[in-house]
């Protein structure tokens, strides 16, 4: 099982928040942005990649229990979201890629079992 | 759109395109009725009737048959998906009004966003509009009247950079103070 450490080495992700979550397993990907769609979708131990940067992010993460969440192309993050996810330790990672380009790397780096 | 805010200035926008001197901009948070309404209204030239039909139609997008882009419908699609809606009244020759509500607690409410950036823009881009923007959280309420700052600044125009950049600062202030 990989760990969310992996996945920032593999990814070349960046670590932007929530260091405390580093060593939560992943398991499966889940896209989404419309908060009230993916928390009837999002799974427990999900890597959850969002354009979504506001602080609900973090509620809708710790509901589900996902392991971490990713922002692609490099979004604009909200300060209190980056506090936030500090505080709950959940992994906030940026990337310069599209969800769709991190969605095909995960699946080629063979991360998820 | 991420913020709300950024909404406010393109709907102002189309205000600025209907060539209205004077723009209103309300913002009503009310947390024990689960409520924030924006309200955008303007002196412009105003829409006939069958104008007013075809403005919160995405599909029209036409510059010939009309004035405003996607604006108004995505403006429309944000607030019904929070519970709420939005409200267009307009009449010919006297202005429009843009009334959009949400419910405040909503879970895929935007956050308003940088308020402060999307007044700046406006005010920046053309000194010879007023506008008049008030901002009521709970039972505390915020407002600047541009009118008055110009009656202050005299000669000196709104868009002068030192000028823009105490308005920034003022007004940032006076948010952080009001959604305390």
């Amino acid at each position: 099982m990989h760990k969310v450490n992996d996945l920032i080495k593999l990814l070349e992700l960046e670590l932007i928040a929530g260091e405390g979550g580093l060593e939560n397993t992943i398991s499966g990907v889940y896209i989404g942005d419309l908060l009230s769609w993916v928390m009837a979708h999002l799974q427990a131990g999900n890597i959850w990649i969002t354009i979504q940067t506001h602080v609900n992010i973090l509620a809708v993460a710790l509901l589900a229990d996902a392991s971490c969440i990713i922002i692609p192309e490099y979004a604009e993050i909200d300060s209190q979201t980056i506090e936030k996810a500090n505080y709950e330790g959940i992994p906030l990672l940026r990337s310069k890629f599209s969800a769709y380009q991190l969605a095909i790397k995960i699946k080629e780096l063979d991360l998820i079992i | 759109m991420k913020e709300l805010a950024l909404h406010i200035l393109d709907i102002a926008q189309n205000s600025i395109a209907a060539k209205a001197t004077s723009i209103k901009i309300e913002i009503l948070e009310d947390l024990q009725l689960d409520r924030l309404e924006i309200l955008i209204e303007d002196n412009g030239k105003g829409m006939a009737e069958e104008e007013l039909v075809r403005a919160l139609d995405p599909f029209y997008t036409s510059r010939k048959t009309r004035r405003v882009g996607l604006g108004l419908s995505l403006f429309q699609a944000a607030a019904e998906q929070c519970d709420g809606g939005l409200v267009l009244q307009s009449h010919k020759g006297t202005g429009t009004v843009v009334k959009a509500t949400f419910k405040h607690s909503h879970i895929d409410r935007a956050p308003l966003g940088n308020i402060t950036d999307s007044l700046i823009t406006l005010i920046q881009a053309d000194p010879n509009i007023d506008y008049l923007y008030t901002h009521q959280y709970n039972d505390k309420k915020i407002y600047f009247d541009t009118k008055e700052i110009k009656n202050i600044l005299k000669e000196v125009e709104i868009t002068n950079i030192e000028v823009l950049v105490w308005l920034r600062e003022y007004i940032d202030s006076e948010l952080k103070e009001l959604v305390k």
